[in-house]
C-alpha cells in the first residue's frame, strides 16, 4: 500500500469504509483529496457522506455533552491491604464531584449554558438536529418566502429577512420557529447547496449588544455568532471555517450589523 | 496528575456512553460505578503510557456484555424499554426528530450501536475502537459502515432501501 512510485496504479478503491473514514477524519491528506474529488462526481457517494455526517451530528445532539458537573461518587469497597489507597481515591472523587452526593444519586442534567454563548449553543443543537432531516427540515418552504418571513417576524416581534446566499451557491430551503429561551422564540432559516450541504441561520432576541463575532465548535460543526440591534444571529455549518466566516461577514452586513468591527 | 485523578477525569464521557448504550440511566450509573471501581482496584494492570481512555471503555464494555447476557430478556423495542422514559432531548429540539434517531439507535443490534456511539459520539479513533472492541481495524471500518447504512435505512433517508451501490472508480492517468 505504501509504494509511492506505483501510487497511481495502486490507489485504493473508494468504498463505503473509506467514505466512513472520510466522515470521521481518519484519512491521510492524500486520500482525503481523492475522496473529495470522487464525491463531486458521484451523487450517491455524496448523499451517503451527508447522511452519515447528519447521523453523527444527530447522535451527538441526542447524547448531549459529557457532563462534568455531575461526576458520580464512586464507592470503593475496601479490601484490607489497599484500604489507604482507596480512601485517598474516594477523597479525590468527593472533591471532583464538588458536593458529596449519595452513591448513585446522580442528578439528571439538561445542559444549560448560561452567558453569551447560550443562544449559540441552541443554534448549534438546532443545526445538528435539523440539518440532517430529509423529510421535514423546515416548517415553511422557501416557495412561500414572503409568508415565511412575515410569520417569523411577527413571532419574534422584529423585522426579519432571509439574506440571499446565492453567490456562495446556497439557496434558501425554508424556515421554522423554535422555542428559544424565556426571552422569546427563535427563527431558523435553512440553506442548502447543490451537494445537499446545509447551513442554518438562527435568529433570536438578545439583551446584550456585543457585536463581536465569536466561534463555537462542536462535533465537526462550527457556529459563528454575533449580536446586532438587540438581535442575536448564529450561522452554523459543517464547512471549512474561513468559508463560513466569509458568508457570516456578508450575512452580518446584509442584516444591518457591522462586520468591520470583527477584525 | 495521579492515576486516580485521570480515571475520574475520564468518567463523564464514560457515563454518557453508558447511558446511550444501555438506554437506561440506572443501569448506566451502575456500570460507571463498577468500571471506576474496577479501574482503581486494578490500577496495577494498567500499563503506563498506554491509552487510559480506551482501557476504561474496554472495562465498561466487558462489564456491559456480561450483564447484557444475564439480562437478555430486555427487548429494546419493547413498549416498556427504559430508553423510552429517558430524559427528553434538549429543549431546542421539538423532540420528534431526535425521537426517531433514538428509536433507530435502539433497533440496531448491540454490535452496531456500540460502534456508532464510540466513534460517532465519543469520537474515539479507529485504532482505539479496535482496542476497545478487540477486533482488527478493518472490522471496525466495515462494521461502522454497516451500522450507518442500517441506521440510514431505519431513518428512511435511504431512497433505495438497499445498501448504496458504491462504484469503484479508478483514475485512468
Amino acid at each position: 500500500m505504501n509504494d509511492a512510485p506505483n501510487d497511481r496504479k495502486q490507489k485504493p478503491p473508494i468504498d463505503a469504509a473509506m467514505l466512513g473514514a472520510y466522515v470521521d477524519g481518519e484519512l491521510p491528506e492524500s486520500q482525503r483529496a481523492a475522496v473529495q474529488a470522487h464525491l463531486e462526481q458521484d451523487a450517491g457517494a455524496s448523499a451517503c457522506v451527508s447522511a452519515w455526517r447528519a447521523q453523527k451530528a444527530a447522535l451527538q445532539a441526542l447524547c448531549g455533552p459529557a457532563d462534568k458537573a455531575s461526576a458520580p461518587v464512586i464507592v470503593l469497597r475496601p479490601r484490607a491491604s489497599r484500604l489507604r489507597r482507596f480512601a485517598l481515591a474516594a477523597c479525590w472523587l468527593l472533591t471532583a464531584s464538588g458536593v458529596g452526593l449519595l452513591t448513585g444519586a446522580l442528578s439528571s442534567h439538561i445542559g444549560t449554558t448560561a452567558g453569551p454563548a447560550a443562544f449559540a449553543h441552541r443554534a448549534d443543537i438546532a443545526y445538528a438536529v435539523y440539518a440532517p432531516e430529509a423529510r421535514h427540515p423546515v416548517e415553511v418552504a422557501s416557495s412561500e418566502e414572503p409568508h415565511l418571513v412575515a410569520w417569523l417576524s411577527k413571532r419574534l416581534d422584529r423585522r426579519l429577512s432571509a439574506p440571499s446566499l446565492q453567490e456562495y451557491g446556497y439557496r434558501l430551503v425554508g424556515g421554522r420557529l423554535l422555542p428559544g429561551d424565556d426571552k422569546g422564540p427563535a427563527a431558523l432559516f435553512m440553506y442548502e447547496d447543490r451537494m445537499g450541504t446545509r447551513l442554518t441561520l438562527y435568529i433570536t432576541r438578545a439583551s446584550s449588544n456585543d457585536s463581536t463575532v465569536r466561534l463555537l465548535r462542536a462535533g465537526g460543526r462550527s457556529t459563528l455568532y454575533w449580536v446586532a440591534n438587540r438581535t442575536g444571529y448564529a450561522l452554523s455549518g459543517a464547512i471549512p471555517e474561513p468559508k463560513l466566516r466569509a458568508i457570516a461577514v456578508d450575512v452580518c452586513s446584509e442584516l444591518g450589523g457591522k462586520p468591520q468591527a470583527w477584525q | 496528575m495521579t492515576f486516580e485523578a485521570d480515571v475520574i477525569a475520564g468518567l463523564p464521557p464514560l457515563r454518557r456512553y453508558a447511558r446511550a448504550l444501555t438506554g437506561d440511566a440506572a443501569w448506566a450509573d451502575d456500570l460507571v460505578q463498577d468500571t471506576a471501581e474496577r479501574a482503581l482496584v486494578r490500577a496495577s494492570a494498567f500499563r503506563q503510557g498506554t491509552n487510559l481512555r480506551a482501557w476504561l471503555f474496554t472495562i465498561l464494555r466487558n462489564l456491559y456484555i456480561d450483564q447484557y447476557r444475564a439480562r437478555r430478556e430486555i427487548a429494546f423495542d419493547d413498549e416498556t424499554a427504559p430508553w423510552r422514559t429517558m430524559e427528553a432531548p434538549p429543549r431546542e429540539v421539538d423532540g420528534l426528530v431526535l425521537r426517531d434517531v433514538q428509536r433507530a439507535l435502539y433497533h440496531l443490534p448491540l454490535e452496531q450501536r456500540e460502534i456508532l456511539l464510540l466513534v460517532g459520539v465519543e469520537e474515539i479513533s479507529y485504532q482505539e475502537a479496535a482496542t476497545v472492541l478487540d477486533v482488527p481495524i478493518g472490522t471496525v471500518m466495515s462494521r461502522l459502515s454497516r451500522a450507518r447504512e442500517h441506521m440510514r435505512m431505519l431513518l428512511g433517508d435511504e431512497p433505495s432501501q438497499k445498501p448504496t451501490p458504491l462504484k469503484v472508480v479508478r483514475k485512468t492517468p
